[in-house]
């Protein structure tokens, strides 16, 4: 285990300690270097309505404001061959996050090898996890297809584990005549030391801790004439410990996650048809008589359309699914087995949307979704599972502006 | 009974429209696509070892991963406004990408730590002037208006 963070540390302190140089020269940077180095950001304010249930704070039969993002990165090119880039994150996700500001990338990225064909090399840092499409710029709202991506695949509940890694991340890319095939291989430590990431794993109120082993992460991605096609195949592995705390009734287990992700995604001028499938394999063992051991096989998918009705309106249409047991559907043995209601094993998700960009700096959005479910939900802003209900509506709006 | 005939007439009027309709709009995008769409081409700094480039690699320049021309210059890469007629026609018809997937494609980059914007310039008099005075420089403007500045780059 030691090895394993002293590795993630050394190369997370050397990117940080590379920036940190970097940035007291940074302001000469911006007139000498010609716009070599740029600043950036973005925020956004969303409000959440819910029927039923909570979701990014007391939503139910009320409206929530706790679902705020601000980021601000800067990036200075110092060679073509060499990038230096870190972003700051603050984010307000009802009780699961707080606004706490947190490093959410900081690396050091060498394109060593590069021609007119295709360039290779590595980012060695806090690195961003390719998972899917959407991932890298999860927490930006103007990357997102809506206001919160479909949460079958990027939960809100778990994404401290898959938002970024200490570590090193190899990158490959082609450029030919047809398209472009690239490939990434990282290599890191997730991040397992926020409350949130070990509440998503063992629930509220546990007083031990979560720690990780290096997790190997993996993407191959086909854009094809010219981004009109973007297909893409994930496989990350997670390998998680627990370690019980004072008095716990948990015994130290072990969780091992496996996602493997399909991702397609068909562009033309004025709409896009995306779709991705995951298949999570997810062991439990060792926790003792005290909790939900075993194994389960995960499965989830959504397809989404997007529609352009004018430059500067957007339309989507999607239908989100998700199982956290493809052999226990709809709950039942889980439900037997812990007495939880058994439609917490699950989430459809109908979703249709609207996007206006006001100018290209300000957007603003709407959102409903009708939900037959409560598999995505945090337990931070439910913590009575016999108050949840199986069929809710949620409304939100979004303001969010960049530079 | 009698209705048949009726909604015969009435379903064969509405086909009838609906193919004038379209006919209409066949033709008035054709008429539109002749007369509004300006030939573009890239441009570079006039020192540029190239002459001819492949587009996969035009591509690659624009959408801001390949930073090197092969005799190891930094690439420099200047663009018009998103919602410019000439950005969005040598988006479309030179590197044969929509504007907007352009646009997302340097979101992604940007908002990771893995690349940054090209400069955007606010006219073709300021993009001859920034191509033909910055080393490495590549752009674009329309072919009725390349200067005697700038290198126009052929695509192989």
């Amino acid at each position: 285990m030691c090895v394993y963070s002293r590795f993630a540390r050394t190369t997370s302190c050397i990117a940080l300690l590379g920036m940190l140089s970097l940035w007291a020269t940074a302001a000469r940077a911006l007139d000498l270097l010609g716009g070599d180095f740029q600043l950036h950001g973005f925020a956004s304010l969303t409000l959440v309505n819910t029927t039923d249930n909570n979701f990014f704070g007391q939503s139910d039969d009320q409206v929530s404001k706790d679902f705020r993002e601000v980021g601000v990165n800067a990036s200075w090119r110092v060679t073509p061959a060499l990038q230096l880039s870190a972003q700051l994150l603050s984010r307000v996700a009802g009780e699961i996050d707080n606004g706490g500001v947190r490093l959410d990338y900081g690396l050091v990225d060498w394109a060593a090898l590069s021609s007119e064909d295709g360039r290779g090399g590595i980012r060695l840092g806090r690195v961003k996890t390719a998972y899917g499409l959407y991932n890298t710029t999860r927490d930006v709202p103007f990357t997102r297809p809506s206001i919160i991506l479909p949460q079958s695949i990027y939960f809100e509940r778990t994404r401290n584990l898959t938002v970024s890694a200490d570590g090193a991340e190899l990158y490959f890319e082609r450029y030919g005549e047809s398209g472009m095939l690239s490939a990434s291989f990282a290599y890191g430590q997730p991040q397992t030391d926020t409350d949130a990431a070990k509440v998503a794993l063992v629930g509220l109120n546990r007083p031990g801790s979560v720690d990780s082993k290096l997790a190997p992460d993996l993407q191959v991605m086909y854009e094809g004439a010219g981004s009109r096609y973007r297909l893409a195949f994930t496989a990350l592995r997670l390998d998680l410990r627990y370690r019980p705390g004072y008095g716990d009734v948990l015994m130290a287990g072990r969780f091992k996650l496996t996602p493997l992700i399909f991702s397609a995604q068909y562009n033309a001028e004025a709409w896009s048809l995306t779709s991705e499938y995951a298949f999570r394999r997810t062991s439990v063992d060792d926790f003792g008589p005290f909790f939900y051991n075993g194994k389960a096989d995960g499965q989830s998918y959504y397809v989404q359309g997007t529609y352009r009705l004018a430059p500067q309106w957007e339309a989507l249409v999607r239908y989100d699914a998700y199982y956290a047991d493809k052999d226990d559907r709809d709950g039942k043995d889980f439900a037997a087995a812990t007495r939880l209601p058994r439609f917490t094993r699950f989430a459809k998700d109908w979703t249709v949307g609207l996007r206006y960009d006001v100018t290209p700096q300000f957007m603003l959005r709407a959102e409903v979704h009708r939900v037959d479910g409560t598999g995505f939900l945090a337990a931070q802003d439910n913590p009575q599972p016999q108050a949840l209900r199986r069929d809710w509506d949620i409304f939100m709006l979004q303001a969010s502006f960049r530079f | 009974m009698e209705t048949i005939p009726a909604i015969k007439f009435g379903t064969s009027l509405v086909r009838v429209v609906l193919l004038c309709l379209f006919a209409m709009a066949l033709l008035v995008a054709i008429a539109h696509a002749q007369t509004s769409e300006p030939v573009m081409v890239a441009i570079a700094h006039p020192a540029t070892s190239e002459d001819t480039i492949p587009r996969s690699s035009l591509r690659a320049i624009f959408g801001m991963r390949l930073q090197k021309w092969p005799a190891e210059t930094p690439v420099k890469v200047f663009v018009l406004r998103d919602d410019t007629l000439e950005h969005a026609t040598f988006s479309k018809t030179v590197l044969q990408v929509f504007p907007h997937q352009l646009r997302m494609a340097w979101d992604r980059q940007v908002f990771s730590g893995q690349g940054q914007y090209p400069e955007q310039v606010g006219s073709t008099q300021e993009m001859l002037s920034r191509v033909a005075s910055t080393a490495g420089a590549i752009g674009y403007v329309k072919a009725s208006e390349v200067g005697q500045n700038v290198r126009v780059l052929k695509i192989r």
